[in-house]
């Protein structure tokens, strides 16, 4: 089962989806529009870059730090909190210890994020991972 | 804000305060953590930036899709490779990731 219909079969989990980093490839499941899941999949991807341009700018000041490679990010809103590892993204209910187990599903499922993020996640949707990804 | 009470979370190994504008103001740092009081300061100005922007996407996100939810924004977060950066306001925690508890931390900073 893929990682996006695992987060599915929690209870809470109101969308779930994958996004490219470069183009416009996405998959989603869930209570969204296709329009709405393009839109969150272009959020997520831009998020995600600023996130790893930031951590590089910490790591130069404290190399080995522990901060890079980024893992991923959580909003957390009033009732529903957006969480992206890697390159997947849900969008989850505020409800009890919800939060915790999609993160240590995501995590674990996702594994960990490595130094070439761009390229490693490129290379997971077919792309030529030599070519220049800025 | 008791920055020591936001030490007892799981996994804390600094917890800190900020301004506005995210200049680090008052800060713990766990012994022994290689997180230095420069790195906070870096951090808490990325955090201010990134909850302006989750506040403004959450905004726009209602605004568009009619779903509601996201708003008051109460908190953002960064998972790092061995650590996380869990901020609300002007406060924020750093916890290690095995050891983090989201939830915990969300409410402390509410709390806070």
């Amino acid at each position: 089962m893929n990682i996006v219909k695992q987060l599915m079969a929690i209870p809470g989990v109101i969308a779930a989806g994958e996004f490219a980093f470069r183009g416009d490839r996405f998959s989603y499941e869930g209570a969204l529009t296709d329009e709405f899941a393009r839109m969150a999949s272009i959020l997520c991807r831009a998020n995600t870059l600023a996130i790893n341009m930031q951590t590089e700018i910490v790591d130069s000041f404290a190399e080995g730090c522990g901060c890079r490679p980024v893992q991923g990010w959580i909003a957390h809103g009033n009732l529903v909190t957006i969480c992206v590892v890697g390159n997947y993204f849900a969008f989850i209910e505020n409800r009890d210890e919800l939060l915790n187990d999609v993160m240590t599903i995501m995590r674990a499922k996702v594994g960990d994020i490595r130094d070439d993020l761009l390229a490693n996640l490129y290379s997971k949707i077919g792309g030529d991972t030599r070519e220049a990804l800025y | 804000m008791n920055l020591d009470k936001m030490m007892d979370l799981p996994g804390a190994m600094a917890a800190f305060t900020y301004s506005d504008k995210g200049d680090l103001q008052a800060h713990v740092l766990r012994e022994g953590t290689e997180l230095t009081p420069q790195v906070l300061d870096l951090l808490a100005h990325s955090c201010v930036a990134n909850l302006a922007i989750a506040n403004m996407e959450a905004r726009g996100w209602e605004a568009v899709t009619g779903q509601g939810g996201f708003q008051p924004l109460k908190g953002f977060s960064v998972v790092g490779l061995e650590w996380s950066v869990v901020v609300n306001g002007n406060c924020g925690v750093v916890v290690r990731n095995r050891d983090a508890d989201y939830e915990a931390a969300f409410k402390a900073l509410q709390a806070a």
